[in-house]
């Protein structure tokens, strides 16, 4: 697995994050995290745990105010468009327009991108036909079940070849064939050196397709490492379910 | 392509009827559609006929070159409230910000092409104003050709200033809302008093305007007219340029309107992304404890689930209750000055025996408590949500009679307490209150049942934005408009034919109307709920059908 993943460059520098929400409750709790190029990194936690919170703040959705996130060298806060260039975001529930076209809503995303016209054809045909959803690019959005939505917005989040991609939840929705299309592009993105951040519940497609993870409990950063390091030689389950962990979330 | 026109293109081609006709495959929706833009149509005609007609009555009168000024005046109040009330829904807390905040453009792109989006939407509305009012302008002043351009030209830019104030309101009290923990309950009361004081502004301003010596209505409106040009300079802009042909003033309005346009956005693009994050954020509790849990029927359980729908949206919560609240506080404030002040006072001090009135009493309440329905609007804002009550076991007329509770809960306790406040001000006889609240009662019954069959009949859950389901819905207008019209034609009847006949003996006919009419939309709701139960089950097998052949 080692050569699959060459270490490199920080692509997504999380710095002493924390986010507040109402009365003082701390939603991210100086989290820190180094993502480099090549990596899958997961990053899991339960329900309301923070990681939607986080995620949302390394896309520049978020606001907030203690900490800094750094993408490709450049800070989120004060150079966000740098960083949005060279991000992808997957939501867990797309919100697309939906009374546009398929097509009608990845042209838009291109025209964002700026993609000239035979690379976004190139592309869009190319993960069309990987997703099979080509034949439903001319139909409106609204006609579209949610895994055909997962599946728009995981080729407008591929259109422009980004350097970090950001999923929550990607797997919710797909059929077995687009979860297995969509581990074989990151698969492919990471080793073209970009990097991978996603959150799931999954815990079995994490440990096959992560190289490392983070785990977050109460909005605090309770493990991180390699997959190794933090399973000890047990499953990804076992180890997430453990004492170990139960006793940092009581700490 | 500039990032601006390239979202503020794909903003309008996201809601664009024309853009559903194209790709649509349901020819039910393509109908709808093609029925809607005959509707709209409709309404464009008898707006430019009414504004055209008001351009008679001035050129009539010899009062011609007021025309401009009341034109500027009309578009600025109208794009004024329109924005005002949309402003929370459209730049701010919408559904697709994520999405749109998360792709390579600027905070103060997001929001200037979301107000360019809201201005170009309602520009037809107000150019139909404007046009309308040139040709009857044109016909009594007959102008140099060069006006015509001009008027043109400079009614692109007339709602952009009142607008954009607007819009600054909306996101100085979406700022203020953000610093507290519940910022929805705090930006929707903001939002509330803001509007009350407009509302009231009206009267301020007339006061302050008001000269005795000046005795003939249409001169009256004449004064007011040019003394309110003289405090809204936009509006004395668009004339000047207009009557006088003056440059310097067309240069104003134009150049004003883009400088405003600019620096209002580079405000709101700094603090877009922090206010958006407040009030997208909800605070979670730890420390809930599970206790006090009640049972309720299926109608009643819907109907609170309509309450709960109605205070978590500033928007919904600003057009379902305000009139509500505004009937409740004309009550107090007749309550406190009395009956015959506030006649006075709206009646602009006119000599006439104010008891006449007293039989109108209810359809002066309703005129507030009609002026909107939840029942029009709530089938529609189940939206994507729709789901969750179609897949629940109750029939689609107990989630239609929930919906109507839910109104009847908000509307009768207004009703009630204004009714009470203006009989008790006005000295009206214990008996003659009675009927007067058996007349509110019916009309809410009415309002309530004739609000669902419309929000039924026209339901759209396909779209992108609440308000459009709150404000721009078919079903919202075919409700609101005759509903208004009717209710300011009834006043009159009821005062003329209170002067013919026993009072109480109008009231109980009215009284049978209204619940007859009642009824009459209650039943058409229930044959409406089970022909949608039909409709569904029908496209249900129709869809098993099809992945079966599949």
């Amino acid at each position: 697995m080692a050569d699959r993943f060459e270490s490199g460059k920080a692509m997504l520098d999380i710095q002493h994050y924390s986010k507040t929400y109402g009365e003082g409750k701390k939603a991210a709790d100086d989290v820190c995290l180094t993502i480099e190029s090549g990596d899958i990194y997961g990053f899991i936690g339960h329900n309301g745990a923070g990681k939607t919170t986080t995620i949302r703040a390394v896309v520049g959705v978020l606001d907030f105010t203690e900490g800094d996130i750094y993408i490709d060298g450049h800070s989120v806060k004060d150079e966000p468009m740098e960083c949005k260039k060279v991000t992808a975001y997957i939501p867990d529930n797309p919100d697309l327009y939906e009374n546009l076209t398929g097509l009608q809503y990845l042209n838009f995303v291109a025209d964002v991108f700026d993609i000239s016209a035979a690379e976004r054809e190139e592309r869009i045909k190319k993960y069309a036909d990987m997703f099979e959803i080509t034949d439903s690019l001319g139909d409106m959005i609204s006609s579209y079940s949610h895994g055909m939505k997962q599946k728009v917005a995981i080729i407008s989040a591929l259109i422009h070849e980004p350097k970090l991609v950001v999923l929550d939840e990607p797997f919710v929705g797909l059929d077995p064939k687009a979860s297995f299309t969509l581990k074989e592009i990151m698969h492919e993105m990471c080793r073209n050196g970009s990097a991978i951040f996603f959150s799931t519940h999954v815990l079995d497609v994490a440990e096959k397709l992560c190289n490392k993870v983070a785990i977050i409990r109460k909005g605090k950063i309770i493990a991180t490492g390699t997959m190794e390091e933090i399973t000890e030689g047990h499953s990804l389950e076992e180890a997430f379910l453990s004492d170990t962990f139960a006793e940092a979330d009581h700490e | 392509m500039n990032k601006n026109i390239l979202l503020l293109r794909t903003l309008l081609l996201s809601t664009s009827q024309r853009n559903i006709y194209r790709y649509c495959k349901d020819k039910k929706k393509r109908g709808k559609i093609v029925g809607g833009f005959l509707a709209a149509g409709l309404l464009y005609a008898m707006l430019m006929a009414y504004c055209v007609l008001m351009c008679v009555g001035y050129g009539l009168s010899g009062m011609i070159d007021a025309a401009p000024v009341m034109c500027a005046l009309v578009i600025s109040m109208l794009a004024f409230f329109f924005t005002f009330f949309k402003t929370n829904g459209y730049l701010f807390n919408f559904k697709e910000y994520d999405m749109l905040m998360s792709l390579p453009f600027e905070s103060s792109t997001v929001a200037g092409c979301k107000f360019m989006y809201m201005y170009v939407k309602s520009l037809p509305w107000y150019l139909s104003i404007s046009l309308a009012m040139l040709i009857g302008y044109g016909a009594y002043a007959h102008p140099a050709a060069i006006v015509y351009p001009v008027w043109i030209i400079l009614s692109l830019f007339l709602p952009v200033i009142p607008m954009l104030i607007a819009a600054f309101l909306g996101f100085l009290i979406a700022r203020i809302s953000a610093g507290f923990r519940k910022t929805n309950i705090i930006q929707t009361v903001l939002t509330m008093i803001f509007v009350i004081f407009c509302f009231s502004l009206r009267f301020i301003i007339e006061s302050i305007f008001r000269n005795e010596q000046v005795e003939a209505t249409l001169e009256r409106t004449s004064e007011i007219t040019s003394n309110a040009a003289g405090i809204y300079l936009p509006a004395k802009w668009f004339a000047d340029a207009v009557t006088k042909n003056s440059v310097v003033a067309m240069l104003l309005l134009m150049g004003v309107s883009a400088l405003l346009f600019a620096s209002v956005f580079r405000v709101v693009g700094n603090s877009y992304r922090s206010i958006n994050s407040a009030l997208k954020s909800h605070a979670a509790s730890k420390k809930y404890k599970l206790s006090g849990q009640k049972k309720r029927s299926a109608v009643r359980a819907v109907a609170f689930k309509e309450y709960k729908r109605l205070i978590g949206s500033t928007a919904y919560t600003v057009n379902g209750a305000m009139g509500e609240i505004l009937a409740i506080l004309f009550g107090l404030i007749t309550l406190i000055l009395g009956f015959d002040r506030i006649v006075q006072v709206v009646t602009n001090d006119a000599p006439f025996d104010h008891a006449m009135l007293q039989p109108a009493i209810p359809f002066f309440i309703y005129f507030f408590i009609g002026m909107a329905a939840t029942t029009a609007m709530s089938p529609s804002l189940e939206g994507r949500n729709y789901w969750i009550v179609q897949s629940l076991p109750i029939e689609k007329k107990t989630l239609y009679q929930g919906k109507m509770l839910f109104n009847m809960y908000l509307t009768v306790p207004a009703m009630v307490f204004t009714t009470l406040c203006m009989c008790i001000s006005a000295g009206v006889p214990a008996v003659d209150t009675v009927l007067y609240l058996l007349l509110g009662l019916a009309l809410c019954a009415f309002s309530t049942a004739w609000g669902c069959v419309c929000g039924v009949k026209h339901i759209r859950l396909d779209w992108e934005n609440e308000i459009e389901a709150i404000k721009q819905g078919s079903a919202v207008a075919l409700y609101m408009l005759p509903n208004m019209f009717v209710v300011m034609g009834l006043v009159v009847l009821v005062v003329i034919l209170g002067l013919r006949m026993d009072h109480r003996l109008l009231a109980l006919a009215f009284i049978l109307l209204a619940t007859l009419l009642a009824a009459l939309s209650y039943l058409r709701v229930m044959s409406l709920a089970k022909k949608t139960h039909v409709d569904i089950k029908q496209n249900q097998r129709k869809r098993r059908g099809k992945r079966r052949a599949a």
